[in-house]
């Protein structure tokens, strides 16, 4: 098997913030703050958070504030939306500096985004998804404000976005897929409602997820991605129910996407490492007992001494520990 | 985020010199964002302002901001100035801008979004027009074709299943619900592993039931939709798809003359194929339903359970990555 390649991946990280010279960097604007949350949350789990400068990384947060709509943008000058808002109350609690955020008016903007059906819009424009249910749950409950939303209908349209085959989609009627069903797992654990989830078969649609090779799929007949890897794993760790898949082979396949020269990890072996890959493959490797990865928390994707110490939802399962 | 893109490893000399070549290109779109994010924070309405926003899209469809500022150009600057057919003209070009970018992006959800954006301005007429003849119906039927031309290419988008369901419940009228079972089916002959089409299929039956059929009539149809699942599972018994769509129709076993004829179906099938993981894994899944929907006494359940572990065991040893949830299963 492969060694993690700790140090190269450290290194790597690093230099994600020295191609500004690189068309491809500025290409990439529009993903700067979760970017940086994915980088960060992959060197806490390797146990190097020191490896980016803090204040550098929260002078950058605090300058994708968007003063007119009172969240944060993906770059500066970018536009208020959920996805780099919780990005960024993330970042401010892994430096435990939320306290630095506009907590009030975050709370109000995140709480406008339900919807009367109970749903949840990314923006003020309007596009529903549940991975917005999701972030802005999570944002809520990081804030300590969760009390602002109604939870039963937040429940309500997570339910009716549920399939017969257990897993959940984007919206009403969409099709299930790893990376709803994670979302939608973690928001029913955030409002402390797993039992709407049809645990049994759910449990077997996520193990059907794992292809011959040992990657996982995100949904029937589709192929193998690292980063499904924690979509996947997330939500089996919610259930309890890991060890339905074969994990050896999973580490394996993880392992062998790694960039060994450069460091990194991609979405499949031999391909061009990025961070958004790289950090699901740290936290499928931690969820899996991994021995040179922290513990990450799957419910919020942070590393678990940080959800800890804050008093989060910890109900979860981790190959390898408190285990006979 | 890069998907499926072959790692190459580029010497320093070689970055440079891509830089090098990329640096005036570089340049200019640094400045053309710059001049946008000026703008659009100087909340600049303008047909300028608007044209610049189409050059930059075009270079990267990924700025949500620019998507946004461009529509509060269109609401704040172009349409006041336009009757109501101006604005249905300038709509219309606005979707060809956006497909366009689809065919390059089809996986960008900001380029769908705006779309749909488009699709709810688009005004009421042609004055006096029949539903038929309206605007809408016809920017809707449009929509229609380029989804399906989308899903030629990539059968498996889900952005495009879901903005094909955003379409026809938007405008009910286009097609019927028949007419999506017809397209559902020519979908899934195409390629019986297509889970997205199985999908789609049974959200229309689902649809189609809750307007009100009778027990009979459901049951009539699902003897039609077991016979073509069958095709499927004959042609590929390790397709998950049709075995996943097979489950739907049998649901919780209600039907337990339909649970018992099934699982004689497959077990013809496992006699062809014995070695059939889905065969065996749905068989163990059926059979535990008989016991929860029939009266067995305590000699046929342990009979039942004996059968199931047997399965149970077998399925161990030919779907290894998955051996400890069978084991679970038969305790």
């Amino acid at each position: 098997m492969d060694a993690l390649l700790i140090d190269k991946h450290v290194k790597y990280i690093q230099s994600l913030g020295e191609n500004t010279d690189d068309l491809m960097y500025h290409l990439t604007a529009h993903l700067r703050l979760n970017a940086i949350y994915w980088g960060l949350t992959a060197l806490f789990i390797m146990g190097h958070p020191e490896a980016l400068v803090k204040e550098d990384v929260i002078a950058f947060v605090m300058s994708c504030w968007d003063d007119d709509e009172g969240a944060f943008g993906a770059h500066p000058g970018h536009d208020a939306h959920v996805l780099p808002t919780l990005s960024s109350i993330q970042i401010l609690v892994m430096y435990d500096e939320v306290e630095r955020a506009d907590k009030e008016r975050l709370v109000s903007y995140l709480a406008a985004r339900q919807n009367p059906s109970g749903s949840f819009s990314g923006d003020r424009w309007g596009e529903t998804d549940t991975r917005f249910s999701y972030i802005t749950l999570q944002a809520l409950e990081l804030l300590g404000r969760l009390d602002a939303i109604d939870k039963e209908k937040a429940v309500a349209h997570i339910r009716r976005c549920k399939n017969y085959d257990g897993g959940f989609g984007a919206t009403e009627g969409a099709e299930s897929h790893s990376g709803q069903v994670f979302v939608c797992t973690a928001a029913l654990t955030i409002l402390d409602r797993l039992d709407e989830i049809d645990q049994p078969n759910l449990a077997w649609w996520l193990a059907e997820r794992q292809l011959p090779n040992g990657g996982l799929n995100g949904r029937p007949e589709k192929l193998e991605d690292v980063c499904y890897s924690f979509w996947v794993l997330s939500a089996l760790s919610i259930l309890h129910k890991l060890k339905w898949i074969d994990s050896d082979a999973l580490i394996r396949f993880i392992l062998s996407a790694q960039d060994p020269d450069g460091g990194g990890i991609a979405d499949r072996p031999g391909d061009m490492v990025d961070v958004f890959h790289t950090v699901f493959g740290l936290c499928g490797l931690s969820l899996l007992g991994h021995p040179d990865v922290r513990e990450i928390n799957p419910i919020y994707c942070l590393p678990a001494e940080i959800a800890k110490k804050r008093g989060l939802h910890m109900n979860y399962q981790v190959l390898g520990k408190d285990e006979a | 985020m890069s998907h499926g893109v072959k790692r190459a490893r580029e010497s320093a000399d070689v970055v440079a010199a891509r830089r090098e070549k990329e640096r005036s290109k570089l340049n200019a779109y640094l400045e053309l964002t710059d001049d946008v994010l000026a703008r659009k924070r100087a909340s600049a309405f303008t047909q300028e302002s608007f044209d610049l926003t189409t050059k930059l899209l075009g270079l990267n469809p990924e700025l949500y901001s620019i998507w946004n500022y461009r529509r509060l150009i269109l609401l704040n600057g172009l349409f006041p100035n336009l009757s109501p057919e101006g604005i249905f003209t300038l709509l219309q070009s606005e979707l060809n801008f956006t497909t366009g970018a689809l065919k390059v992006h089809p996986k960008v959800y900001w380029i769908w979004n705006h779309r749909r954006w488009c699709l709810a301005n688009v005004p009421p007429g042609p004055d006096g027009a029949p539903v038929e003849k309206s605007w809408k119906r016809q920017m809707w039927t449009r929509e229609l074709f380029i989804d399906e031309r989308m899903l030629e290419a990539d059968a498996r988008n889900f952005h495009a299943w879901n903005y094909r369901r955003n379409i026809l419940a938007s405008d009910p009228g286009l097609r019927t619900l028949q007419d999506e079972l017809t397209y559902t089916k020519k979908k899934i002959e195409a390629s019986f592993s297509n889970f997205s089409a199985w999908h789609q299929r049974s959200k229309v039956y689902t649809a189609l039931w809750e307007e009100g059929s009778s027990a009979e009539d459901v049951r009539k149809v699902k003897d039609t939709e077991f016979e073509f699942v069958q095709q499927a599972l004959y042609t590929d018994p390790g397709d998950q798809s049709a075995w996943l769509y097979h489950r739907w129709l049998i649901g919780n076993g209600e039907d337990l003359p339909v649970l018992k004829r099934e699982i004689a179906a497959i077990e013809e099938l496992l006699s062809v194929e014995p070695d059939s993981k889905w065969c065996l894994e749905t068989l163990v899944h059926y059979k535990r339903l008989l016991t929860s929907r029939s009266h067995m006494d305590e000699t046929e359940l342990a009979a039942l359970k004996k059968e199931t572990n047997v399965m149970l065991e077998k399925l161990q040893g030919i779907d290894p990555k998955r051996r400890i949830r069978y084991q679970e299963l038969g305790m």
